[in-house]
This record gives structure tokens, sequence and C-alpha cells, in this order.
């Protein structure tokens, strides 16, 4: 810039002329000057100082650039052709700068004058370049796209020089004058299209705002003018616009959404003060949008993300009336048809949307300015479209080669799970085969989906979609089908997640009572085997293959403990001889958590819930039981462990001694500290009336269950124990499994006697109670505090032989009843007294089972009825040389009961009966009350059944 | 007939040149026939077609249109030539013969771009026989005109917008050709202070050259009237308007539109001392009544407008103020001697309908006086 002004500045005045008359004699000569540098200066001054001539200096400068192009052209050819890259000329890269330096000179100058004169011509003169050397060297934007095109021009120096000036004119007047700069470029962009799009490219990418709508309403002008499909085709002008927004796309994208957008609700706006031409092309807007985003997917990925934004019913509605003019563009209604789904099926994104669009059309019930029948087509057209669309995704998903849009679904997952629950059938009835879809490019998804509509399903309606959809070929069944298929998966996700949550906060944040419930109506259908399609037993295997989840839910679950109990029950799991083998885990699990829930169903206080829980236990349990020895031992173990001494022996009446006062010091430390000082035997420490100066121990404040509640959990654990021991197929006359009731009596011994010594069966004499009565006392208050264990005892009494083996529990309570009845002194029958009262009771209670159990044969089982009549040194003498002494010489064991021909245990009252010194006592002391015992005395001594051969 | 012949003859020799060069020779023919000592309707037609086939290009030799305009390079070559032609005419009043014709009112509007540009050229170079001959051509059209008004705008676009600081070509323009930069001011002052015309202001670059000019030179305001164009025998001179009463009409409105005031206190400082510059000329010729009502029917007008009553309200009024100051200023001076032409009972009719103003109801009240009283005018 400076050497021009210098190259001015010494140019005299009066030179003007003489300057003007070289120009024009120069530029004359039709052959090329040689000196174009020279005559470039003497341009540039005639530019500055005679603005007349500004016109014809421009004219000049369009042959130096155009020479310029030229010779470039020429190399690059000539590159082609030998490979070989000549140096352009020197003089043109000279003129070119100094021009270059000029022009930018007077546009920062003064750029309100200058820059649209300088930015038209540089424009003009472009499209010119362009268009003549269209062809050449391989620019031809037939073959080449527009980003090849640009870079091509970009790399030459004169046209580089046109459109950095022509950028530097808009930028000047961005402010004040853009839109006679821009419709100037799109002027010469519709005379030299499509040679000239890299320019509006270029500056489009400089200025997007204005280029863009600018492009687009050229591009709608020209679109509207077409009459068939056949034009639409072959329009150039649809190509460059396409090419330029499309280059323009990659970094203004939201530019040209937002343009597009415009354009359309234009098209929206009413009509009746437009001119005829804008009315065509409002009729032509969507068509034209249409076919932009056909051609461009940048353009269609750019629109489909507003889809909501600008698409509604209403507007559905509103778009109809002017269908019959769309159809033209594309040749018939089918072929618009198609091109819409087509368009559709590449959205990137937006699907959800789109898909909720024709859902709603499909389902219209009121739209405005809509009659009926409008209505009506367009429910079937939306249903029909629909359906055409869900085949063609189908159809791809098939042949392997997934659509665009597929992927948008796929970032939507979610509405379309919300989709499945739809009361509406079209609806949940699409979602579920997009669900299918996805899922077969996708099994995760799939499985996703399904556990979502476990969980949430609320109708059979939304739940008999899980069956669909997994029994559906289009499911990869070899998926999977090492875990037990997909519903295995969705299970042990379920699972999983649950016992990661649970073990974490311990409280349920995410309610899964609907998934329990779900789960099992599958399972119930699946069991009912009316549903044919479930036949595959996918929920049974699921159920198998989650066993070990299954249960340890089961154990830690408190909400939902009854309908997993009920799923549980249904799988009718274990089953001997079937070909799935439960792992031990699972066994020992799933005892434990019948176990559990049993005590659970104890504890609630519902009686239905309560009844069905426990009769699910128990047929958990029996199943167990008889499937596996180990669950037995458990089961027995676990139930009588919990019902005895742990917290839940309340539950069965008991009295719970585990409660202490904080205040009340331990005995166990009380008594180390007497240790110190007093050396007493190991047992006497418990022993211990109270702390002195507190006064006497306080009597424990009982937990008072109602009696009937606890008659009935007593029941009910009993006769879990029963279905415990039960045996594998019914017996005529018994169902209980001997071994299993000898366990059970063996294992109250092991939980009941403290003591290891002095287990056995035999009774010793009376005298040796003495080392042994500590150990019994100990029994004995078991006993006391826990009633239940009578209710045991008797129920092992029934099933005769076992309560033989329980033998050391009777004889402690027998050793301490003589015991407390020799300590009492003499008393007459006085049932007033409390002590006395229970005293009696138990004896009678004792004795009782003994002659349930046919430990003690007729007269000695009737004892207990003579008892309440007598003083205490007659119970005593009773207790001590009758029973106890029969008990020493006649061992409780097995050996005594003979088994007959159906395997029952039992003992001939008739041939048992004890020889008479141990009836003596109890004759005597009969007689001496006779008056009070005769009917009784009559019964046991003198009507004696007898066997008919005796 | 023969007329006839020659002039096909003569046509025929000229087509057998290239277009630029033919120009030339028409040229020479056309000004021998314009400046013949009789002339007669045949060869002034005979001029005009030579003219639109050979010198404008605009008809081929059937008459009709021509299609592509002749490219700019050639018409740069036209301008050469018809600088040239026109510049060598050492006689005046052929030359400005040769220009009222070729650039006649019927055909001007055509030709306006290349007139334009050759008076563009003559004012760069410079020529000051080109420039009387336009200034000739404007006054002979009318110098407020809307063909004088087109060619002062392209004029204007040429050296006060697109070369703004070419050094002195305006400012020697007053001192070259007095007479055509008179017309030439009248033409601009008519283009301005147009209320919703996009430029209303006249640029800053022109604003200081004029005000320069019409300080420098006193008389510059006159010139047109003081120099008797040299018309063709038998034509009517045609008076020039000066451009005094548009200037007045910038400097009146000036404080209402635009605040940078220092400028026009200048130029309104320098119309003052042109006017009392003004001879005394029985009757008085240089500014028309008519001129100096429309400064007071824009005023009216933009008092009028909605828009304009809040800013008047807030604070403007003190620019109201000065600008009836300096109109009624400007009137007593114009009065004072006697340089107003017309009918001076519409002028302060229409002054009375103005805002209240000292000065201005001085003014007012000493016409009322002086008019009961016997027409004395000091």
């Amino acid at each position: 810039m400076i050497s021009q002004t210098t190259v001015v500045r010494n140019l005299p005045q009066h030179n003007l002329l003489d300057e003007l008359k070289i120009f024009i004699n120069e530029t004359r000569n039709k052959q090329d000057s040689k000196n174009h540098v020279e005559l470039t200066k003497t341009a540039l001054l005639l530019l500055r100082k005679l603005p007349a001539c500004r016109s014809a200096v421009f004219e000049y400068f369009c042959k130096v650039f155009d020479v310029a192009a030229n010779h470039y052209i020429e190399t690059i050819e000539t590159e082609i052709n030998t490979g070989r890259l000549p140096s352009p000329p020197e003089s043109d890269e000279l003129t070119i700068s100094d021009i270059h330096l000029a022009l930018n000179a007077l546009i920062l100058e003064n750029s309100m004058s200058w820059a649209p004169t300088i930015s038209s011509w540089s424009l003009e003169l472009l499209g010119e370049i362009s268009t003549k050397y269209s062809g050449r060297a391989h620019i031809s934007t037939i073959f080449l796209d527009l980003n090849e095109t640009l870079q091509l021009w970009m790399a030459c120096r004169a046209t580089r020089t046109l459109v950095d000036i022509n950028t530097k004119c808009l930028s000047s007047l961005i402010h004040s004058n853009t839109e006679a700069c821009i419709s100037a470029l799109l002027d010469t962009s519709v005379n030299h299209s499509p040679n000239f799009d890299w320019v509006v490219a270029h500056v489009g990418s400089c200025f997007p705002n204005t280029v863009i709508t600018r492009v687009l309403s050229v591009g709608l002008k020209d679109f509207s003018q077409n009459r068939s499909y056949d034009q639409v085709q072959s329009s150039p002008k649809l190509k460059s616009v396409v090419g330029i927004l499309g280059h323009l796309a990659g970094s203004h994208s939201k530019d040209i959404r937002q343009a597009i957008i415009e354009q359309f609700l234009w098209s929206l706006k009413d009509t009746f003060n437009d001119s005829e031409l804008n009315r065509l092309q409002k009729k032509a807007s969507v068509p034209y949008i249409l076919q932009l985003a056909y051609l461009s997917p940048t353009l269609l990925s750019s629109i489909s993300n507003e889809t909501k934004n600008i698409l509604s019913v209403e507007i559905i509605g509103k778009l109809c009336h002017h269908i019959e003019d769309w159809i033209k563009y594309f040749g018939t209604p089918e072929a618009l048809e198609n091109h819409v789904i087509s368009l559709i099926l590449k959205c990137q994104s937006g699907g959800i949307e789109i898909l909720n669009l024709i859902l709603n059309c499909a389902q219209i019930t009121k739209l405005k300015g809509c009659n009926d029948s409008l209505k009506t087509d367009i429910r079937e057209k939306a249903t029909e479209m629909l359906e055409n669309f869900l085949q063609e995704l189908e159809d791809s998903v098939r042949c392997g080669k997934p659509v665009e849009i597929l992927s948008s679904y796929a970032k939507n997952v979610r509405d379309i799970n919300e989709m499945l629950l739809d009361s509406n059938k079209i609806i949940s009835s699409t979602a579920s085969r997009l669900i299918l879809y996805l899922g077969h490019l996708n099994p995760a998804a799939l499985v996703r989906s399904i556990t979502y509509l476990l969980e949430y399903a609320k109708t059979s309606e939304q739940l008999s979609l899980v069956v669909k959809i997994l029994t559906n070929e289009l499911v990869d069944k070899s998926m999977y089908s090492d875990k037990g298929g997909h519903f295995s998966v969705v299970l042990e996700q379920i699972l999983s997640r649950y016992i990661q949550k649970y073990s974490q906060s311990n409280e349920e944040t995410h309610d899964l009572s609907q998934m329990w419930s779900n789960l099992l109506t599958l399972l119930e259908w699946e069991k009912s085997g009316k549903v044919s399609i479930m036949n595959s037993c996918i929920v049974s295997r699921a159920l198998e293959e989650n066993f070990i989840n299954l249960t340890s839910v089961f154990s830690s679950e408190v909400h939902h403990s009854h309908i997993i109990a009920e799923i549980l029950d249904k799988t009718e799991i274990p089953q001997p001889n079937t070909p799935y083998n439960s792992p031990i885990r699972f066994i020992l699990n799933l005892t434990q958590s019948a176990v559990n829930y049993f005590f659970i169903c104890c504890a609630s206080e519902g009686t239905v819930t309560k009844v069905q829980g426990c009769k699910k236990a128990c047929s958990i349990l029996k199943r167990l039981c008889i499937f596996s020895k180990v669950a037995k031992v458990l089961a027995l173990r676990e139930l009588l462990e919990r019902a005895l001494f742990r917290s839940d022996n309340v539950l069965f009446g008991a009295k719970n001694s585990v409660v202490h006062d904080i205040s009340e010091k331990l005995l166990l430390k009380q008594n180390k500290k007497i240790n110190k000082c007093i050396p007493l035997t190991k047992h006497s420490t418990v022993f211990n009336g109270g702390v002195i100066g507190s006064g006497k121990r306080k009597a424990f404040v009982e937990d008072n269950l109602p009696a009937e509640v606890v008659a009935s959990n007593t029941a009910e654990l009993i006769s879990i124990l029963r279905a415990c021991c039960s045996l594998p197929e019914e017996d005529k006359y018994s169902d209980i499994s001997l071994d299993s009731m000898t366990l059970l009596s063996l294992l109250l011994v092991q939980f009941v006697s403290p003591d290891v010594m002095y287990n056995g069966l035999p009774w010793p004499e009376e005298e040796f109670c003495k080392v042994t009565i500590e150990r019994d006392l100990f029994i004995r208050r078991i006993f006391t505090s826990t009633p239940l264990l009578w209710d045991l005892l008797s129920f092992v009494a029934v099933c005769r032989p076992a309560l033989c083996y329980c033998s050391v529990l009777i004889r402690a309570l027998t050793a301490t009843l003589i015991h407390q009845w020799k300590s009492i002194g003499d008393q007459s029958p006085n049932l007033d007294n409390k002590n006395y009262k229970l005293l009696l009771e138990t004896t009678i209670k004792v004795i009782d089972v003994m002659a349930l159990g046919q430990l003690l044969p007729p007269p000695l089982c009737y004892v207990r009825d003579v008892l309440p009549s007598l003083r205490s040194f007659e119970i005593v003498d009773i207790l001590r040389d009758c029973i106890w002494c029969y008990m020493r010489d006649h061992i409780p064991s097995p050996a005594l009961f003979s088994c007959d021909p159906n395997g029952v245990h039992w003992r001939d009252p008739i041939t048992a009966r004890p020889p008479e010194r141990y009836t003596n006592t109890l004759r005597i002391i009969m007689q001496r009350n006779i008056e009070s015992l005769g009917h009784l005395y009559s019964q046991m001594f003198i009507n004696i059944p007898k066997h008919d051969h005796v | 007939m023969s007329g006839s012949s020659s002039e096909v003859n003569l046509k025929q020799t000229l087509r057998k040149l290239e277009y630029p060069l033919c120009a030339q020779e028409a040229l020479k023919k056309i000004a021998e026939l314009l400046c013949a000592r009789v002339t007669n309707i045949k060869s002034m037609d005979l001029s005009l077609d030579l003219m639109a086939e050979f010198i404008f290009y605009e008809l081929d030799r059937r008459g009709n249109k021509r299609c592509p305009a002749m490219s700019s390079l050639v018409e740069l070559q036209l301008l050469q030539i018809l600088y040239e032609f026109l510049n060598n005419i050492p006689n005046e009043a052929s030359r400005n013969t040769l220009f009222l014709n070729l650039f006649s009112p019927i055909t001007v509007n055509n030709r306006l771009g290349v007139l334009s540009k050759l008076v563009s050229l003559a004012i760069g170079i410079p020529s000051r026989s080109i420039l009387i001959a336009a200034s000739t051509w404007m006054q002979q059209l009318g110098n407020t005109s809307p063909s004088s008004c087109k060619l002062a705008e392209a004029l204007v676009f040429d050296y006060a917008h697109l070369t703004p600081n070419t050094d002195d070509k305006l400012k020697n323009l007053s001192e070259v050709a007095p007479e055509f930069t008179a017309n030439f001011l009248t033409a601009i002052a008519e283009n301005y202070f147009i209320p919703n015309k996009e430029s209303m202001l006249p640029p800053d670059v022109l604003l200081k050259c004029i005000s320069d000019w019409v300080t420098d030179n006193s008389k510059l305001c006159i010139s047109a009237q003081q120099r008797q164009a040299l018309l063709p025998p038998g034509a009517i001179a045609m008076e020039a308007t000066t451009p005094i009463a548009g200037l007045l009409r910038w400097c009146v409105l000036a404080p209402l539109y635009q605040h940078e005031q220092q400028i026009y206190s200048k130029l309104y400082l320098a119309l003052l001392n042109s006017i009392m510059e003004i001879p005394r000329v029985n009757p008085p010729r240089a500014i028309n009544v008519q001129h100096l009502t429309v400064i007071i029917q824009q005023l009216l007008q933009y008092l009028q407008d909605p828009k304009n009553k809040e800013l008047l309200a807030s604070g403007t009024n003190a620019m109201l103020q000065l600008a009836l100051d300096r109109f009624g200023q400007a009137i007593q001076v114009a009065l004072s001697v006697n340089a107003v032409y017309g009918h001076l009972d519409e002028l302060f009719n229409g002054l009375n309908h103005l805002p209240n103003n000292r000065l201005l109801n001085i003014v007012i009240k000493r016409y009322n006086d002086s008019k009961g009283g016997p027409i004395l005018i000091v």
C-alpha cells in the first residue's frame, strides 16, 4: 500500500491525461500486453485519481485475473499430463498482489463507498472464471464435490485474492449493507451455478446467517417453478443449494436448522395477502425441505432433531390441505409416502418424536378445522404408514443392515419402554416391535426392556408382551443359552441389583412388588399349560438359573416374602427324578430361608396369609427334606433351635428369659467374684437368689401372647415338623418317617440337655439322681420357660418309639418332680396353692407323655387320674416306687416295641403289663383312698383286658 | 436527394471505421453540421443519427437498438475522444452548441452515464473548457432540473465518496470554473436535506469544500449569473438559479437535523457575506421568493411531524430558535441588499405561521411597517 501511494505521489498532475491515454492505448491492443505490471500501476493510479475510469479499470483487472487463472489451470493441466509442475509466471503474482493491496487499501479507507462496487465486481468475475474453467483440469462440479472445487480454487492466487477481497467487502459492510452484497452474491450464483457454488459456500462460512437464509430462499424459488418429478430430479439448483448448505452444515448446523425451520413456519402462515409467487413458494416449501433432507444427510439430521418443535398434530392437520399440491414434485402419492418413510428411516435422531407424531395421528379424534372424513383419512394414512415403516425396519433388521433411525431409538429406549406400558394397544404393540428390532441388534437392550416391563407391567396385557417378545422368532434363542435364556438374564439382573441395593441401604428404594407378582403370574401361566407359546418353559428355566439369588433374596426379604414363597412353591423344585440338578448351596439356602419364612409367617398377624404362608413353607420344606437329607437335618435343627431358643420362642409361649435389666449385673460376673473367696462346685454357681442389697431377683415379665395364637403357632410348628419328617411317598398308615422322628428326638435331647454325660436311655438308681440333680433342674427349667417342649415331646411320643431317645429328658423331669414333691412336706391336695397346682400339672404332663409314648404300660399309664386325689408323700411314693423303678428296670428303648406288618411300632398293653412289685405301692395307696378312687381302681386293677388265649 | 445520398455515403464511410475511431470522425462531422452558418432540420436530424449510431453506440445501421452495451474499456476510449475533441474546440459557442446537442434534453437520460464520466474527467484532469460547456448545459436544462441533480450526484459520488482525499481536485474547481461551480452548487443543494431520503445529510468532505468555496470567494454564488453563456445563434439563454437559497435552506435546517454546527456556522457566515456582495440590480435576480418559501414549508413540516414534537419539547427548542434566528437574519440581509425577487407578501405570510422568534418578529414588523409607508429599502 505504501508503495502504491508513493507511486501515485511521484506522478505530476498534468500527466493524468497522458496516463489515461497510455492506459487506453495499451488496453486497446487485442493481444495480451507484455507489461501488465506497469499497466496495472497506471490503472491503479487512474482508479485513485479519476474515479470516472473505475469501471474500465475493473474491466481491465478482470482480464488480468482471467489470465492469471488461465495460467493456473494450464499449470495444473500440465502437471496432470506430464507430472511436472511448471512455475506460474511471476508477473501474475506481482500484478495480482498489487491490485490486492490497492483494493484492500481502498476498502479500508472508504468501505461505505467502495465495498459495494468492488464486491459486485469481484463476485461477477469469480462467477465468470468459475464457469469458464469449469470443465478444465478436472474442475467439474459434476464429478467433484464442492469441497474439492473449493480447495482447487483456493489454491489459485487469483481466485483466492478475489474471494479475500470480497470477504473484506462483506465484513466491512456486515452491519450496514449486507443485504446488497449478499444479493449480488446470489445473483451471480444464479447466473453461474453450479460452478460458482464454492464461492457461496466459502462466503457463507464467513457470514453464515445471511447466506443460509438467502440460499434457502433462492433454492425454494427455483424449486417452486418445477412442474414435475423429473424436473425436480434434474434440477441443478437444488443440488447447488444442497452442496452449499452441506458445506456449511459442518460448522453452522444450528443456523441452517433455524433457517429451515423459519422457512417452514413461514410456509404455514396464512396466504391471504400473498402474491401468486409467494403462494406457490409456500406450497412448495414442504416438498422442498423434504427433497433437501433427502439429498443431504446432514440437513436431515439437523431437521430431525427439531421434529418435536416444528411438527404437531395440528400442523399436520393444516398440511393435509396442501398434499395435493405436493404430489407433482414426487410423481405419485405413493412416491411421496415412500419418500417420507425413507427419510424417517434415515433419521439418526428424533426418532421417538416422529414415532409419537405418527401414533398421535393414528389416534386422532379432535382436530380444529378438519371434518370427520379428513380425520379418518389421517388416521388410516398414519396407520398404514406406521405399518409400512415398521415393516421396513423389520426388513432392514432381518437383512442385518439396520437403518439409521434404529440408533435414534437405541438412545431413547427409556421412552420406548414407557410406551410398552401404554394402555393403548397400538402404542404398546408398536413399542414391542421396536424393542424386538433393537433387541435383535443388541440383546442387552432387549433384556433391559423386558426388565422394565416385568417391573412395571400392571395388567395382563402388558405382561403378555413379555411372553410375546421373548417367544418372537426375531429373538436370537442361542443368545444367553448358557445362562438359561433372555428371561433368565432379566431375572439375574433384577435380583443382583436388588441384592446389591438391599445390602447397601437395607431398605427398599425401588418397589419390586409388581415385579414379584408379575413373575408369579408368568409362572402360573406357564404351569397352567394353557399358553402354548410358553411350552418352552422360559420362566421355569429362568427361575432355575436364578435360584441361588432368588433364595438369598428370599432369606433377606421382608416385604415380599409371601409372594416369593409362592413363586418358590409353584416352581415345585427340587423334585427328585428331574434332570435339573439342584446345587447343594441352593438347597441349603432355600431350606434356611424357608425356615425363616415360616417364622415370619408365624409372627405375622393376618390369619389367612399366616395359614397360607405356613402351608407354603410346609410344602417347600417337605419337598426339600424328601429331596435331601442334609436339608432335613438343617431344617429340623433350625426349626427347633429358633422355636426354642431364639427370640422367636415367644411365639410359642416361651417366657423370654434373655431379657436382662441393664442395671442387673450379669450373674456370671458376680459368681466369678464370689469364686475368688468361696470355692464352690462347678454347677452350684447357677443358684443365686439375688444380690444382697437389691432384694430378691425379680420375676420375669412375661410377654403374653394370647393363648390361641400360641396354640395355633404351635400347631403350625408341629405340622411343619411333620412335613419335614414326612416320607417320600405316603404310607397307608403313616406318612412320617421313623428315622426323621428319631433324628428330631435326638435333636431335642441335644438342645435341651446341657450335658453330654448320662444322656443315655437307661434310668439309674434313684439315688444317683443326686449326681445329676443340677442338670435335671436345668432341663426342668427349660421345660417351664418353654412350654413348647411339652408339645414337641407329645409329638415325638405319638411316633413311637422315638420318645425312647428323649428318655433323659423324661428322667430329669421325673427326678426333679420327686425331689419337689418330697420337699413340700406332707400336704393334702390343695389346688388353691399355685405352686402345688403347677407341680401337679407338670407331674400329670410327664406321665401323659410317657403314657402317650407307651413307655408306661397300664395300669401305670392311668396314674395321672389318680394323683390329684393323693397327698404329696403318696405321690412321691408312687413316682419313686412305681414309675421310677419300672423305668429303671425296663430301659425305654425301641427294643420294647414290636413292629407290625404295617410298619407301626407299638407295645401290646396286655402283654406288657408290669409285674406286681411295680404296682403294689400304687394299689395300696389307692386302696387307702378307695372312697375317692374306687372307679379307677376297678379299671386299673380289676377289669383288666386280657388276650383271649391267656 | 443528393443530400440523402451524401448522408448515406457519410454513414458508409464511417461504418468502415472501427467503433471508437469512427466516433472521432463522426464528431468532426457533427460539429461541422451544427456550427454551420445555416442549419436546417435535415442536418440536425443527421447529426442526431450520427450521435446515436457512431458516438453513443446506441443504434445499429438499421436503427435497431444495440443489445450488448459497449464495454467499460470501449466507453473509456469514447470518453477520451469526446474529452479531447471538446477540449480542443477553440470556439466556446461551438463547443457549447456541440455539448448541448450531444446531451440534449431528449437524449440525456440515456447518456447521463457518459455525461457524468465526461464531466468527472473534466474535473479530474481538469479542463475548464468542458466544465464551462457543462455549466452552460446545466443552466440551459435548469440547474435544479433532475438531470442536473443526477449529474451533481454522480460527481459528488466520484469525488466526495470514492476519492475524498484526492488532493484539491474539488477545492480547485471554484478557481478553474466558478460558473460551473455555482451551477453545481445549486444542483447539490437540491440533493440534500430532503426529509425521509436515505442520505439526507451532505457528506462532511463535500460540506467542508462548499464552505471553503463560498468563504474564499463571496462572488462565487452569483458567478453563473455574472457571466453570460455563449450559445448557438437563436438560442434563448436561461437564467441561472443561484445556490444561495438552497444553501441557506441547509443552514436553517441543520440545527434541527444535525448537531455538528461549526461547519454550518461557517457556511452560514460565508452565505451572509455572499448576499452582502450581491450587486444591486433592478429588478433583483439573485434570490427567488419561491425558493425561500420552500424553507418555511419544510420547517412547518418538521414541526408537525409527531415524532419531532417530543424532541422539541426536550431541549431542542434552542436549536429551533437558532434555526429561526438564521432564517430571519438572512431574510433581513437579503432584503437589505434588495436581492429578493417575487411576491414578498407571500413570504411574510408564511413567516407568520412559524413559531415565535424575537428576531423574526422584528423582521416581520419592520416589513409590515415599511409596507404601510413608502417602499423604502435601506
